[in-house]
């Protein structure tokens, strides 16, 4: 341990000398709190999340990502061109602890960035927030600035597969398909058969149940917040719809019947998401929670079934939250570190920070990489004539683009700074599975691959560069 | 001698002294590879040699000739492309074993942005000595190689000297069984190159092995033991010292002045069934290493340096329990052992011929008594009873190396 102490405070000590450590703080509180200060809000809760909380946490990684990945590139690649790595080599430490002891050192560098620029997010926050007014410090109090744990329907992917299947075996009966096309058709019944369940036809009503699990034990005569979301088959005038809900079931739990509401449906210009508390003590005995909608419009709505209605109930603070929501923004640096120390693994300093940048991309593009994979073919299909693509690469890059996207998802599952902007709680349980995710998993990955390349590495084939 | 009488493999297997094998290398061969895994440039071809404890054994040879490769090959930075390597019975990669090795590289590979008392700290740490050993050592090496008082200075801002001095020191903070020392001379100025020879004896005393790699004859000829001496790759000569400079049909007697009637009946006696020609008269002179050395000496007293100074004693932890006499006197010593173990100062001032043939009025000026210009020599740490004159080994060694130096 002491060896591998020795090698993370070098790290240290060569960001200090060098003032990267200076220039990197100085960069993040400039760009997390001194731009935050002169750029006014709108005055709203909304407004003032998406400038203090979204904008901050998002700057916070893309820059700590990216001096991560420079830094995990430089230190070890660069020892090995400017040949220190051949006075230490020759020490007795072996090489996986000269690798970890580079990527402590890394880490150690962030946790210590990340606590700094951390703190002064939530102190910005704490003090702009008291510059609101009132009403919207309420909400902001309410909706953002909590802990709050999320309930859903049950996944209804099961149930959508069953179906589709059922209908493909019944259209195949009736009427031939081409082998080829079946991955198509199949896709199609799948889209069709879960509109269907979204949908809400006027004159109709929709019922979620909820169950709100354990949280039903400390739920007793607390008010809870309805989330919801919808789109419209057609536009409405008023740019609104009618809402009626109805949460309980008579006679046997408490009811509770909304006003009427008049909604904005969420499209891909205004992404209207709708909050309003809800009356304690309306779930039944087994933490079962009825909701009703009632679509009195001459429209028919979609609720998505991700996330059409959730139910938010509170679960803790804000600080904790946030701390918890800083630690997987750390779990994501403890991996860039991996995989930029894998890369000086084997590869020279810029070919290796190249490299990096490389797969972070495709990490980032990975929406094209799903596309390629629904299709089936990385090539282009024609929709107008219903060809699908189909290229001689297929055999080979979809099976890979699959193995990508599972690696991508294991990291892009967790988004703390969506649940941070939404008084979403990120419970421990959530930061666990990350750190074994992200860090063990994806990370271990990298480390294994990077320790085996350094290992196999000649270190002195390198003239010093000093 | 030629390379052509010389038998390399003789020397090589039979080392003059028994004892542990500390390093064993047979049939090294290293090839570089293109991007194409073509190969490129054979630096070290089919060598065999083994270093056993307590020698001082060089690596000599002009530059590119390999050695510095062989270095790299022996611990572990280079994978070799065929034969074997044991180093204290193990692979060079053996990570226990580095715990017993001690390395300077050819050129200053520390980190630039620590001063030199944080490097021997960090080097310290990776030997996983406690604090307080870490400390005590540090001290002491600062010392030995004149940087005590430059400890918080980066060394990154380091003459070229002064880094081969932190190189050098961190290179001991284990105080290994085995000393690897690349070029350790390079860079040094001749007070500098005198304490590492000093060192190096001091711990060829103590036990320790120690591998020279040099291109400099008169680091490796000063400290070594054995040699072995490459070009191209390949192992061109190797044995002690003694074998391969001594030459056993030439005498040489050093007497003080005498008067002019002694002289011509003892050269009467000599010339008496041997040719005029054969004999050589001349008055001794002290090498420019050793003259230099005097000149430096009492400058010190009176001037201050804010480089690197010269350095102190040997560390007290290397000396172990001989640490009674300074350094000087430790030379001055060697160089007055019988023992076969230190043959390469005896074998070069047993060997040195004079320098020009005798005649009348020459010899009449040395039956004089001589005062030689400048007097520096009031210090005794100048060996100047063992006058050091390099410049027949430098040619012999140079013709081993085809004309180069």
């Amino acid at each position: 341990m002491q060896r591998i102490l020795a090698i993370a405070w070098l790290t240290w000590k060569a960001a200090l000398r060098f003032k990267l450590f200076l220039v990197i703080a100085v960069l993040l509180l400039t760009a997390v709190v001194g731009l935050p200060l002169v750029i006014e809000d709108d005055g709203t809760a909304q407004g003032f999340t998406q400038i203090i909380l979204t904008y901050t946490l998002s700057a916070i990684t893309a820059l700590l990502g990216l001096s991560t990945l420079w830094l995990a590139c430089g230190t070890l690649a660069r020892d090995i061109e400017e040949c220190q790595i051949q006075v230490v080599a020759t020490k007795p430490i072996a090489r996986w602890q000269i690798w970890l002891g580079k990527w402590c050192g890394i880490i150690s560098l962030n946790a210590a960035l990340l606590a700094i620029s951390g703190t002064c997010v939530f102190g910005l926050l704490q003090w702009r927030a008291s510059k609101l007014p009132a009403a919207e410090q309420q909400i902001l109090r309410e909706q953002i600035l909590v802990a709050r744990g999320s309930a859903k329907e049950v996944n209804h992917s099961a149930e959508i597969d069953a179906a589709t299947e059922q209908v493909l075996q019944g259209r195949l009966k009736s009427s031939p398909i081409e082998k080829v096309d079946l991955p198509e058709v199949r896709r199609q019944i799948h889209e069709q058969v879960k509109a269907e369940m979204q949908l809400v036809p006027p004159s109709y009503e929709r019922t979620w149940k909820i169950d709100l699990g354990f949280a039903k034990n400390y739920l007793a005569g607390k008010p809870l917040q309805l989330r919801v979301k919808f789109n419209a088959a057609e536009k409405s005038p008023s740019g609104t719809f009618l809402a009626l809900w109805q949460v309980g079931v008579p006679d046997k739990t408490k009811l509770w019947q909304s006003e009427p509401m008049s909604l904005a449906p969420d499209t891909e210009t205004s992404h209207a998401v709708h909050e309003f508390a809800i009356p304690p003590d309306l779930f039944d005995a087994n933490g079962l929670l009825t909701i009703t909608f009632n679509n009195q419009n001459q429209t028919t709505l979609l609720f998505p079934l991700e996330d059409g209605v959730e139910v938010l109930y509170p679960e803790g603070g804000f600080a904790l939250n946030f701390a918890r929501g800083l630690g997987i923004i750390f779990c994501w640096m403890a991996l860039l570190a991996a995989l930029g120390l894998m890369a000086a693994s084997f590869l020279s300093f810029p070919v290796a920070t190249f490299f990096s940048l490389a797969m972070l991309l495709i990490v980032l593009s990975s929406g094209t990489l799903a596309e390629s994979v629904d299709s089936g073919s990385v090539a282009a299909g024609n929709d107008e004539k219903g060809v699908a693509g189909h290229s001689v690469m297929d055999f080979a890059l979809i099976p890979a683009f699959k193995g990508v996207l599972a690696m991508v998802s294991l990291v892009k599952n967790y988004s703390p700074i969506d649940a941070l902007s939404t008084g979403r709680s990120i419970t421990w349980g959530e930061l666990g599975a990350a750190f074994a995710q992200v860090v063990l998993l994806v990370g271990g990955g990298f480390a294994v691959a990077g320790i085996v390349l350094f290992n196999r590495r000649e270190l002195a084939t390198a003239q010093g560069t000093q | 001698m030629s390379v052509a009488e010389l038998n390399p493999q003789s020397a090589i297997h039979n080392p003059q002294s028994g004892g542990e094998v500390v390093v064993s290398v047979r049939g090294l061969t290293k090839v570089f590879k293109d991007f194409w895994n073509r190969p490129k440039a054979r630096a070290v071809d089919n060598v065999d040699f083994e270093v056993r404890k307590g020698e001082v054994f060089g690596l000599l040879g002009p530059n590119g000739s390999g050695k510095s490769t062989t270095v790299k090959l022996l611990l572990g930075l280079l994978n070799p492309t065929k034969g074997h390597i044991e180093v204290f019975g193990h692979s060079p990669r053996h990570v226990q074993t580095k715990a017993r090795i001690g390395y300077l590289p050819e050129e200053s590979y520390l980190y630039r942005y620590l001063n030199s008392r944080e490097t021997l700290d960090f080097f310290g740490n990776l030997f996983h000595l406690n604090k307080a050993d870490r400390d005590n050592r540090a001290e002491q090496l600062l010392e030995m190689v004149g940087l005590g008082k430059t400890q918080t200075r980066a060394v990154g801002e380091f003459s070229k000297g002064m880094q081969r001095r932190i190189g050098l020191a961190q290179a001991l903070i284990n105080d290994p069984d085995l000393v690897i020392l690349d070029e350790p001379t390079a860079g040094l100025d001749p007070i500098g190159c005198r304490e590492v020879k000093d060192l190096i004896i001091a711990l060829a005393r103590r036990g320790k092995t120690v591998i020279l790699s040099s291109h400099l004859l008169s680091d490796v000829e000063d400290v070594c033991d054995r040699v072995v001496i490459y070009y191209g790759g390949k192992i061109q000569a190797a044995g002690t010292l003694k074998d391969l400079l001594a030459t056993p049909d030439t005498l040489r007697i050093t007497t003080p002045v005498l008067p002019r009637e002694t002289l011509e009946k003892v050269l009467a006696t000599i010339r008496h069934g041997i040719s005029t020609g054969e004999v050589r008269v001349d008055n001794p002179t002290q090498n420019l290493e050793s003259y230099f050395l005097d000149v430096v000496n009492q400058a010190r007293a009176a001037n201050e340096t804010s480089g690197a100074q010269s350095g102190a004693r040997v560390a007290e932890y290397l000396r172990g329990g001989d640490d009674a006499k300074p350094a000087t006197d430790k030379v001055l010593e060697k160089l007055s052992l019988p023992s076969a173990a230190q043959p390469p100062v005896d074998a070069k001032s047993a060997a040195q011929p004079a320098a020009s043939r005798v005649d009348d009025k020459k010899l009449e000026s040395l039956a004089q008594a001589s005062q030689p210009a400048p007097p520096p020599a009031k210090s005794a740490s100048a060996p100047e009873a063992q006058p050091v004159d390099l410049s027949k080994a430098d040619e012999k060694l140079s013709s081993l190396l085809g004309g180069k130096k």
